[in-house]
């Protein structure tokens, strides 16, 4: 497990995204940062592994500085984390056992042999509710969008991280796979004790898997706190979110009630 | 008396960006080439990725290569036929064939090919990659794309390039050979003779050099900017046309280097 910590973390791309972020992650827990599109979220995340490098302040992982890290240093912060992309960013030229593989060291590859890294792929795609046989040879383009999130988490997840870092994991999934994803992050961290660190959109997803939720708009965290916190919070930015959350479930609770009774 | 040096500032603001923009892509090639050197030295580029470049830009590239040094060959020939015919002895045509083939066309011609083949690939490829986070995946999975992905496109470029030049040559000459027997009536004997009276054996290492040079210089524009795209599709598009453009001045301006550096 491991502890990270976004210590006034400033970064600009042509126009401020971040201004002065101050965070603390502690070992093992599962913290989900919501916010408005464009507010700096995945910033905040990529800086985490050195992706993107603040242009003051810094983040650090287990104590270690992400910012001054050497090239060395930095490659065992990232040997720590997983990493699931937005889009999955999995490799189109490669087979799903090619690209879960690609979570584990060469030398780890050559040392393990054949036969012990596909049993971890397998059991890596396996514990993302994937049949393994089914998918291993299977080409990115032949998956669809919720199974190339699913292969994504496994790649994350089969180097046996410490951290994973999700960037928007539920984004275009329909709320069967979203809630199926949300489970599925939900028992990663039971099971592997992982500090997660969760950017989404999804604020019902984010009630259900967090121990905190952080809000972060105009580039700076405007709460933090408990999910229940979150909800019965009077932050007017905060209720905006959960607010809208409510009238959303509201609407399709009725579009439901609406389907049964016509059939 | 301000308003009359704005324009003057206006063209001294845009000097600046265009020297800024040209010492920041230059900066940026010189370190991807040195991280190259680096990695290639340590032995950090996989056999198999640089053996899959070279049989993707070499041979799959082989037929349009061979198609465009048949008709370099072949126009040179029929131009100089037409030109040399009443006054000039024609066998001179041999030589001016093989020297305009070896010397130059085999190998610009052949870097055109490879821009519009090759470079234009790798740089919508690797932009692809670097909008789609692929490349961001890379690094998170402890991985450096230099010698994943850079290191075998510019090792293959530099390979590949030379022998494609040789075999440009060849089939250009020797089509511009056939050529001048279809349409000036001038056999292969007298052809070769021609060809092999101002022939220096230097032309063909000049032509090779002037093929490495292109070699290194196509893939290194090409990974460049395909690794800086931003900005999804439309980024992509940007950058590979922009890709293109200085790969093409690139190739012409280090062509147009290469006389005075090398054949004085």
């Amino acid at each position: 497990m491991a502890e990270i910590e976004y210590r006034a973390v400033y970064k600009a791309f042509d126009v401020p995204v971040l201004t002065g972020v101050d965070l603390k992650v502690a070992s093992g827990e599962t913290l989900s940062i919501v916010g408005p599109s464009g507010t700096g979220k995945s910033v905040l995340l990529k800086t985490t592994i050195g992706l993107i490098v603040p242009d003051d302040g810094d983040v650090l992982v287990d104590g270690q500085s992400v910012v001054d890290a050497t090239s060395e240093q930095l490659q065992a912060i990232r040997r720590k984390a997983g990493y699931v992309f937005q889009n999955a960013a999995l490799f189109d030229s490669m087979n799903v056992f090619e690209n879960v593989s690609l979570g584990l060291l060469d030398d780890e590859i050559r040392a393990l042999g054949r036969a012990e890294v596909l049993r971890r792929v397998s059991a890596a795609l396996e514990d993302v509710n994937l049949e393994a046989e089914a998918v291993l040879s299977k080409l990115p383009s032949e998956l669809s969008g919720g199974m190339r999130k699913r292969v994504g988490l496994a790649r994350a997840i089969v180097g046996q991280p410490e951290i994973l870092l999700y960037d928007e994991p539920v984004t275009g999934l329909d709320p069967i796979n979203s809630a199926a994803v949300d489970r599925l992050i939900s028992a990663i961290a039971e099971r592997m004790h992982v500090t997660s660190i969760v950017v989404t959109h999804d604020i019902e997803g984010a009630m259900t898997i967090s121990d905190r939720i952080a809000l972060l708009e105009g580039g700076k965290l405007r709460f933090v706190g408990t999910p229940q916190e979150f909800r019965n919070s009077q932050e007017p930015l905060v209720r905006a979110f959960v607010d809208r959350e409510a009238a959303f479930a509201a609407a399709a609770a009725k579009s439901e009630a609406g389907h049964e009774g016509m059939a | 008396m301000p308003r009359l040096l704005d324009p003057l500032a206006g063209v001294l603001r845009a000097i600046g960006r265009v020297g800024d923009s040209v010492f920041r892509h230059a900066g940026g090639m010189t370190l991807l080439t040195t991280r190259t050197a680096v990695d290639t030295l340590r032995g950090n580029v996989a056999l198999r990725d640089f053996v899959d470049q070279a049989f993707s830009m070499g041979v799959q590239s082989l037929p349009l290569v061979m198609v465009t040094a048949i008709l370099s060959g072949i126009v040179t020939s029929q131009q100089g036929g037409y030109q040399f015919t009443g006054s000039i002895p024609l066998y001179i045509l041999g030589s001016v064939v093989t020297s305009s083939v070896v010397l130059e066309l085999g190998p610009v011609l052949t870097a055109v090919v490879m821009i519009g083949r090759v470079g234009a690939r790798i740089t919508a490829e690797l932009g692809t990659m670097q909008v789609s986070e692929q490349i961001d995946a890379l690094y998170s999975l402890g991985r450096d794309p230099i010698p994943v992905l850079a290191a075998p496109r510019i090792l293959a470029g530099m390979l590949v390039m030379p022998a494609l030049v040789a075999i440009a040559n060849g089939v250009g000459v020797v089509a511009g050979m056939v050529s001048a027997q279809a349409t000036v009536g001038l056999g292969s004997q007298s052809f070769l003779y021609g060809a092999r009276l101002f022939w220096h054996s230097y032309d063909l290492m000049y032509s090779l050099l002037k093929a490495l040079a292109f070699g290194f210089v196509i893939p290194v524009i090409s990974v460049h900017m395909g690794l800086l795209t931003r900005g999804g599709a439309e980024g992509v598009g940007r950058s590979t046309t922009a890709s293109v453009v200085f790969m093409i001045i690139a190739v012409l301006v280090s062509d147009a280097l290469f006389p005075p550096l090398f054949l004085n």
